[in-house]
């Protein structure tokens, strides 16, 4: 699959060291892990104010999303029929290649030298940037945090927050150099200053660009929409001002109707940023109107496969409901050890974990599945349901399967398994690892150095097992 | 074979169901007959409830007794924030006697230099203290995104408990959705530099809310 070109996933590891000791990332995520926590709880406790549950919310949410799914071809020539009804053209694309070659192919057509963007993982996936640069179109990425990431040449972090690796310090450069000014020292004081300079800058290209590209929070069948969901405000300058509009998503976003619309956007920026609502929440539908003076007199909508129906019906369908809004990777210990970029491709934290392996081909990234402590902080914050951890531990099944587990580990397990069908001599060695075990701890009951697999301790205690196995400590309650 | 045509087959061998028609006919089922979520039990007034959230959002508000007092209220509004009585404005308002109050509106697309920008709404929802904006010929959506500062003016009969009582409304009085329906709840605002919430990032600084007339 073309994806797997430009993932660096097959690096997690090499990534992962080099994330954990850059200072800089490091403060930037301690800063940000209990905001984002505690923005989230703060907006799910609100619902009680209205009577509201979130178990209840979330599982009409994931039944709205599973209708979708399961008959997603269906919904998909549902929605096509009534966008094209509204005046919108409706093209396809079955990976990257495709969405770049439709897009530079609608910007020649138009006349486009210029593009402004709404933030779109979609474009990601597809690295359109590099194209339409290439192509001599002049791509702008207005979102803020994707103008910061677009000056300094990087990938996204983070699927709402892009530049949550950037400190104000980062950021000033990149503004003085971009902006044709002497850098500064910034404090926090300074941020609305340096936002108010963004957009001067941005507004400018608003203005000017021939062509608004944006991704879709959903699609709604009903009506042939695309919902966009934002604080700046951005969204909606691309989608008005410019004369053509390309929306660019997966076949997955469709929502069936307007009410259920309405169900998602009670949980959506709650789960994201603990909002009741975004700022911005846009439905738009088909072009420009006979009377009107503005709006787009061109709509195309991109619907994107690049791994998404390989998942319908599969052991992994339960991925197809994602509504991108950013839990899971908000309270994952492992995304707050290492930031985005140690995942490697477009989407990190959990559901990148179980997304790149699927997009990009199981055997280029096999580490991803394994980066998880298993503590289902995720599985409990999403708003859809997803059975986050449960969907690694089948894809780190599918690796063993196909044998793409190192050596070692795959004799390893097997070894285990031998021995755990055999009471006797498992119950005969787990007693004297457990008193080996037991013999290592020093007086405060940690194990500093482990003894066979040192490197394990290397920057953690362990704290030491209580000398007994399980079956003896039951038998002895038993008998008590 | 096309990419529709592939991208579908994908789809239809993955999921391994038969009778597309049967599948069809209950997709449009559930559109014909929409059903509603959970509904939030809103407490109090429905006034007091938009006006709260409104606030607690970064709006401001004031209430006036009828629309023939928004003008006078609009200039009091440009005069505390020291803003020129200039102001470009959508159709729906464009009735009011802004002479008389001495504020010079222009009904038109707004542009780059417009300061204010004053609008009316199509209604306003008591959950989440949002706006309901509809594009048109008589009400393009950039007069409350361009200027730095939006006013609406939102008669108090037109707030609506929920997002799903704003769509029926739309159902009942439009059939079909315009161009764009914009939702707008406060000022813009952006996280995206060190997770610092600064309000006026793409769109206005200040929202201003004139609340006229009684409650329906």
């Amino acid at each position: 699959m073309k994806a797997a070109v430009h993932s660096q996933a097959m690096h997690f590891q090499a990534r992962a060291g080099v994330q954990v000791a850059n200072k800089g990332l490091q403060k930037a995520l301690e800063k940000a892990k209990p905001l984002f926590v505690g923005k989230r709880a703060k907006g799910i406790a609100g619902l009680a104010e209205d009577g509201l549950g979130f178990e209840e919310l979330r599982s009409t949410c994931e039944a709205i999303r599973r209708r979708v799914v399961d008959d997603l071809d269906v919904w998909l020539e549902i929605f096509e029929e009534r966008a094209r009804a509204s005046g919108a053209e409706v093209l396809w694309a079955r990976d990257g290649d495709e969405i770049r070659r439709h897009v530079i192919d609608i910007a020649r057509r138009h006349g486009v030298t210029k593009a402004v963007k709404s933030k779109s993982m979609l474009s990601e996936e597809a690295r359109l940037n590099e194209a339409l640069s290439a192509a001599g179109i002049r791509p702008v990425e207005t979102d803020l945090g994707e103008y910061i990431i677009q000056l300094a040449g990087e990938a996204p972090s983070h699927i709402i927050a892009p530049a949550v690796h950037k400190t104000i310090g980062e950021v000033e450069a990149l503004f003085a150099k971009e902006h044709g000014r002497p850098a500064g020292t910034r404090t926090s004081a300074d941020i609305p200053a340096m936002a108010r300079e963004a957009r001067a800058v941005l507004r400018q290209h608003f203005l000017s660009a021939e062509m608004g590209i944006s991704g879709a929070n959903f699609l709604i069948a009903e009506s042939g929409s695309a919902a966009l969901v934002t604080n700046e405000g951005n969204g909606r300058m691309v989608t008005t001002l410019p004369r053509v509009h390309v929306v660019i998503t997966g076949i997955e976003k469709i929502v069936p109707t307007l009410e259920d619309f309405a169900t998602l956007m009670r949980l959506l920026p709650r789960s994201a940023t603990g909002q009741s609502i975004s700022n911005y929440v846009s439905l738009l539908t088909g072009t420009r109107g006979a009377n009107e003076t503005e709006g787009p007199e061109k709509t195309v909508f991109i619907l994107v496969d690049n791994g998404r129906a390989a998942l319908a019906g599969s052991d992994f369908s339960d991925m197809l409901r994602c509504i991108r809004c950013g839990a899971c990777m908000n309270h994952c210990p492992v995304y707050f050890s290492l930031g985005g970029h140690a995942y490697g491709w477009v989407y990190p934290g959990p559901m990148g974990s179980v997304l790149t392996p699927l997009y990009t081909g199981i055997e280029n990234a096999l580490d991803l599945p394994h980066a998880s402590t298993g503590c289902n902080q995720c599985g409990s914050v999403c708003p859809v349901n997803i059975p986050l951890p449960a969907l690694m531990h089948r894809l780190r099944e599918i690796q063993d399967e196909r044998g793409l587990r190192p050596r070692h580990e795959r004799f390893a397990l097997r070894a285990w398994g031998w021995l755990a069908a055999r009471p006797g001599l498992y119950r005969l060695l787990t007693r004297r690892a457990a008193r080996y075990l037991r013999w290592l701890a020093d007086d405060s009951g940690r194990i500093r150095v482990l003894g066979l697999a040192p490197g394990w301790s290397d920057g953690r205690d362990l704290p030491a097992p209580p000398g007994q196995t399980f079956h003896e400590l039951y038998a002895a309650r038993k008998r008590a | 074979m096309s990419a529709r045509e592939e991208i579908l087959q994908r789809v239809r061998a993955g999921l391994g169901k038969g009778d597309a028609a049967a599948r069809r006919a209950a997709a449009e089922a559930c559109m014909s007959n929409p059903a509603r979520g959970p509904q939030p039990q809103l407490a109090g007034d429905r006034v007091a409830r938009f006006a709260g959230k409104a606030l607690s959002l970064a709006s401001s508000a004031e209430r006036v007794g009828c629309a023939m007092e928004v003008p006078a209220a609009v200039a009091r509004y440009l005069a505390e924030h020291c803003l020129p009585s200039q102001a470009v404005a959508t159709g729906d308002v464009a009735d009011l006697d802004w002479i008389g109050a001495g504020i010079e509106v222009a009904t038109r697309v707004a542009v780059d230099a417009d300061q204010t920008g004053i609008s009316g709404c199509f209604c306003a929802i008591a959950e989440t203290g949002t706006l309901l904006l509809l594009s048109g010929p008589q009400t393009p959506a950039s007069v409350s995104l361009l200027p730095e500062t939006h006013i609406a003016v939102v008669p108090v009969g037109r707030i609506v408990a929920t997002m799903e009582d704003a769509f029926a409304l739309l159902r009942a009085e439009h059939g079909g959705l315009p161009r764009a329906v914009n939702f707008i709840s406060g000022p813009s605002r952006t996280g995206d530099i060190e997770q610092t919430i600064v309000l006026g990032a793409h769109g206005p600084c200040r929202v201003h809310l004139i609340l006229c007339g009684e409650s329906s």
